[in-house]
């Protein structure tokens, strides 16, 4: 009997790590994937851990990582340290009381600390710009120039470390705390009563007792650093991106095994980091439980001899190279990132082919700070919070119309792009921005049905696929209420940019009704990838430049516009309001509309480009990439051609009102 | 014994309203054996570290060879200190705690900060380690030490530095009953071969007695009385310091002229004087003074209510009157017997009232009495008043 109940829960905790680790465990595997595909094993290759250490978006994001993350952990682990002493050298109760209020910032959500950091970060620079303006004047009326304080600040490195050096002096406080609670409190006062001033005993004596934890603080505060991204998200504004935000980003459109790669690396690392602080602990437990039968290790009796006083210039050195080194990386940093000029662009993940930034940073010498943000409303709210410092945003074609109408972008002096007149006559002129006032077209494409022909009778041509009983639980519903209503009003004959509450219930009953019969699998976005590739479900919406990677992946897949007709959506560069670097921007803009820029953007990113050269001399820049040549097929459902995107509609701005029901009905599907 | 060196006047110390010592006058002279003696909470381990330079008094001055050193740190003055429960530095062994304060940087008379030479400081080390009997202890680490070796390093590490003066606070405290005897010796030998001056804080009365040049009795932020151990003994002062010094009968009397006082209606023969005539007083009887005789021979007469062996001699516990006593005796009086009292003239000691009176010397609830005597001196005291602020 008793046996038997070890059996079940030893199969209980068997299962509850298999659940726990069985995720990461596939993310590793598919790390080593020679295919591109998250769901098809196609061999092992280190070709993504390769093309990681290439990509710079991810090189840069380590590097600002690495930083914060070491300068956020010295800083706090020496005011954390101090702070601990400090709650010592108080009563008790008055200690207490404080080391529940130092508790209270790591229960709190994550979420709350970045919005209200970001929040005071915000508030802080508008009375500073105030502030500011004011002194600046008062020293022009007297006649100086020497000080001109900046009326502009905004987030970025500066704002991100002070973030994460806020959230890390809790942890080290909660480490250093219980190592100053053991020590005999009499330590102190004995190295005072023998000479030594209270920092020489603090350095001598208590330094040496509270070392252990204080390294343990460093390690917890540094592996909360590196993790960290719903901080780091609300704080680091437009000029620094931190590895997590970075993944983040590119997970935007799909998980390539890129990211496989880079998590598996993050989550290695972090591991290591965990198991080093925990082996010293369970270490220094055995030594405090052993007491004097233990045996010196190598490593300690090297640490001995070093500390001995006739060593200290090996000492001294060493500490002097580590300091060196580390100024160096410092001011190298803020070197590249200060003294060339720069041009802030904030895009989608995955939405340039990254050679891009190096070729025009050869020629121009501009450093591109390349940012991204994860959805058109992302990137709105982040501008309009009044923290973010882009010169160049990608947005789509409906909140172009809204941030014009917002009077947030800047007009453009076309005189500066040259190449803008290679854009084709078809992307001139659009309702969002009718007078071709403010923006150069960046890519555009058709939102279309991908489906599985072996998993399905004949050919689609409609989007009543997508709500038929036939395909019971093998469709999957776009994740995004703009898509999916808009594509049900379109098969209910209505259009898309609809005001009419009417229509759009209809449309939302439609949805509904099909749910209710379970003809939805579920919804996706990015997970459409594996789904589709790896033949776990019929049918699809989806964009067409990605639908064309599957079909890569997976010969059975077909893509159509449907005869009822479709979205088409454009993303076009803009220049923000005020942009600081307008010169610069200027030239990374026309340099982007280029039409060898286009080309190899259509390349990497599989989405039509707008360029008229470049989408007549397409098929000829794939056979020369490739060695092959382009499947006519495929290049029509890359570049919808005119009489397709004929049936094809465009989003506008919807009205708030709009707006609003489309959300209550998306969220009211959730819950049915 | 020379001249004086350190001088307390009106010390005062209040944490937070609550005055911890109170108007402390004190005078120790060089090379002087003292003990600051008193329970747990009477100011003693303030009033040291005070003179350590851990604490600023409230008000009053604290001067040291006739200089003021009220807010002189502890890492600039001449005195050392051996803590409570030793406070050896764990992460160095016992060679590198002794050189510690040797190794710190030390201003010379013209100011300039001189470091010792290696050969200098293994030169005192080793000296130290010598007159404390541990040599070939050097690489040890101290968790590797008994509790008397680690009170010796505790000791070397203090005098290695050449103090004009070494506090020593509860340093037995934590030592068994043969290994504090055994220390006490070991004290007052280095203290005589250093000639410097101890300042020794205790609980201990009989520790105190045993060592001490001078005893301060310490009570409730005030010093009761100061005096060399047999004047502590002898005449006590008060209730409380005969009370806490020693076992005593404490009784109420009327002096009724120098020389005759009056206990439970009888008068008796005694060696004091200069109090007003049919003053209330307290009379103190130590217990071994008192002789036992038969009833009818007795000056006061009473029964044995309780009886243990102690060894050397019975406690026993006579009911005179509704008012028990303790006596010391050699000679078995069993339990229920009647027996006279006498006590010579010397064996009295006559003290004004005070505060005290009353709260003392009675021996109705003997046993619970003798388990808090025990008690007390089977640990030292975790905090003083006052060290938790």
């Amino acid at each position: 009997m008793r046996k038997h109940d070890r059996t079940g829960s030893r199969l209980i905790i068997g299962l509850m790590f298999l659940f726990l680790y069985a995720p990461i465990l596939l993310l590793m595997i598919f790390s080593f994937n020679a295919g591109d595909s998250s769901a098809v094993w196609k061999g092992f290759s280190l070709h993504w851990y390769g093309k990681l250490f290439q990509n710079r978006l991810i090189m840069e994001s380590v590097y600002t990582t690495l930083l914060v993350s070491l300068l956020a952990t010295a800083i706090a682990t020496a005011a954390g340290t101090f702070a601990a002493i400090g709650l010592y050298s108080l009563g008790r109760r008055k200690r207490d009381a404080l080391l529940t209020v130092n508790n209270i910032p790591m229960m709190n959500a994550d979420i709350v600390t970045g919005v209200s950091l970001c929040l005071f970060f915000v508030a802080f620079f508008q009375s500073w710009g105030a502030f500011a303006k004011w002194f600046n004047a008062l020293e022009l009326s007297l006649g100086g120039h020497a000080l001109q304080l900046p009326e502009r600040l905004v987030l970025g490195f500066g704002t991100l470390l002070l973030a994460h050096v806020a959230f890390n002096i809790p942890y080290v406080i909660l480490n250093v705390a219980p190592k100053l609670r053991q020590m005999d409190r009499n330590l102190m006062d004995a190295a005072q009563d023998l000479g030594c001033t209270w920092m020489q005993a603090f350095w001598k004596v208590m330094l040496p007792e509270i070392k252990p934890g204080i390294v343990s603080g460093a390690l917890i505060a540094f592996t909360m650093s590196i993790d960290d991204f719903i901080i780091s998200y609300f704080t680091a504004g437009s000029a620094s991106s931190t590895l997590a935000m970075t993944i983040y980003g590119m997970t935007k459109k799909r998980v390539t095994p890129e990211i496989n790669a880079v998590s598996t690396l993050l989550f290695l690392s972090v591991l290591v980091l965990l198991v080093i602080s925990n082996v010293k602990e369970a270490r220094q437990e055995s030594r405090e439980r052993q007491g004097a039968a233990r045996r010196t290790t190598a490593m300690e009796r090297l640490a001995q001899k070093i500390s001995e006083p006739r060593y200290k210039w090996v000492r001294r050195t060493a500490a002097g190279a580590l300091a060196c080194v580390f100024i160096a990386s410092v001011s190298i940093l803020s070197y590249a990132t200060s003294s060339r000029p720069v041009v802030n662009v904030c895009s989608w993940g995955e939405y340039i082919d990254e050679d891009l930034i190096d070729q025009f940073e050869e020629t121009t010498g501009i450093r591109v700070n390349y940012q991204t943000a994860e959805s058109n409303e992302a990137l709105y709210s982040l501008l309009k919070s009044g923290g973010a410092d882009y010169d160049v945003i990608v947005p789509s074609d409906y909140m172009i119309g809204r941030l014009i109408a917002e009077d947030m972008l800047e007009p453009l002096d076309y005189s500066q792009i040259p190449n803008s007149s290679l854009i084709d006559d078809r992307f001139r002129h659009l309702p969002y921005d009718p007078d071709d006032r403010y923006t150069v077209p960046y890519t555009w494409g058709t939102l279309g049905i991908i489906y599985n022909t072996s998993m399905v009778d004949g050919e689609i041509d409609s989007w009543s696929a997508l709500y038929d009983d036939a395909n019971a639980g093998n469709v999957l519903l776009i994740n995004n209420s703009r898509d999916a209503l808009g594509i049900a009003l379109l098969y209910l004959g209505f259009s898309v940019n609809t005001t009419d509450e009417d229509e759009i219930r209809q449309a939302y009953a439609l949805i509904e009704d099909a749910n209710r019969r379970g003809v939805f699998q579920g919804r996706a976005m990015d997970e459409v990838f594996q789904k589709m590739e790896g033949n776990n479900a019929a049918i699809a919406t989806y964009y067409a430049g990605d639908c064309v990677t599957m079909m890569y992946n997976n010969e059975d897949l077909a893509f159509v516009i449907p005869k009822e007709g479709s979205n088409w959506f454009l993303d076009a560069m803009c220049m923000l309001k005020d942009a600081p670097h307008q010169k610069e921007a200027y030239m990374w803009m026309d340099f982007i509309a280029s039409t060898d820029a286009n080309l190899a953007n259509m390349h990497y990113i599989g989405y039509a480009s707008p360029n008229r050269e470049a989408l007549e001399r397409y098929p000829d820049y794939y056979l020369e990439q490739e060695g092959e040549e382009l499947d006519p097929e495929i290049y029509d459902i890359m570049v919808a051609p005119p009489e397709t995107l004929e049936r094809c509609e465009a989003y506008l701005n919807l009205p708030s009102a709009t707006l609003s029901l489309y959300n209550s009905l998306w969220t009211q599907l959730g819950t049915n | 014994m020379s001249k004086e060196l350190i001088r307390l006047t009106d010390c005062v110390m209040a944490f937070d309203d609550e005055v911890v010592l109170d108007k402390i006058n004190l005078s120790i002279k060089d090379k002087e054996f003292l003990t600051l003696l008193g329970p747990s909470g009477c100011g003693k381990t303030t009033t040291l570290r005070i003179i350590g330079g851990f604490q600023t008094p409230t008000s009053g001055d604290v001067l040291f060879d006739g200089v003021r050193i009220n807010s002189v740190p502890p890492h600039k003055r001449t005195i050392n200190t051996v803590f409570q429960k030793y406070a050896l530095f764990p992460h160095l062994n016992v060679y590198e705690n002794i050189a510690f304060g040797l190794r710190i940087p030390k201003a010379d008379a013209a100011g300039k900060k001189v470091k010792l030479a290696e050969e200098e400081i293994d030169r005192r080390v080793m000296e130290m380690l010598e007159i404390v009997n541990l040599k070939g202890f050097e690489k040890r680490r101290t968790s590797q030490l008994s509790g008397g070796q680690q009170q010796r390093v505790a000791i070397a590490r203090a005098l290695v530095n050449r103090p004009k003066v070494l506090l020593l606070d509860e340093p037995l405290g934590a030592l068994d009953l043969k290994l504090r005897k055994d220390m006490q010796n070991e004290l007052k030998r280095i203290q005589k071969a250093m000639e410097i001056t101890f300042i020794y804080v205790t609980h201990d009365q009989e520790e105190a007695l045993a060592m001490s040049d001078t005893v301060v009795v310490m009570d409730g932020g005030r010093i009761q009385q100061i005096g060399s151990p047999e004047d502590i003994y002898n005449e006590p002062k008060n209730a409380f310091v005969a009370d806490f010094i020693g076992e005593s009968n404490i009784i109420d009397g009327i002096m009724r002229s120098d020389g005759l006082v009056e206990i439970f209606n009888r008068r008796f023969q005694c060696l004091d004087g200069g109090f007003g005539k049919d003053e209330v007083v307290d009379v103190v009887i130590r217990p071994e003074d008192v002789d036992i005789v038969p009833e009818d021979q007795g000056q006061l007469k009473g029964t044995v209510t309780s009886v243990t062996f102690k060894g050397m001699q019975y406690d026993i516990i006579v009911d005179f009157y509704g008012f028990k006593w303790l006596i010391q005796t050699t000679d078995l009086s069993p339990v229920g017997s009647r027996i006279g009292i006498k006590i010579d003239p010397d064996g009295i000691h006559v003290m004004k009232k005070s505060e005290y009176s009353g709260l003392f010397g009675d021996y109705s609830s003997y046993s619970e009495e003798y388990e808090e005597i025990s008690d007390a001196s089977c640990g030292p005291e975790e905090e003083d008043s006052g060290d938790e602020e």
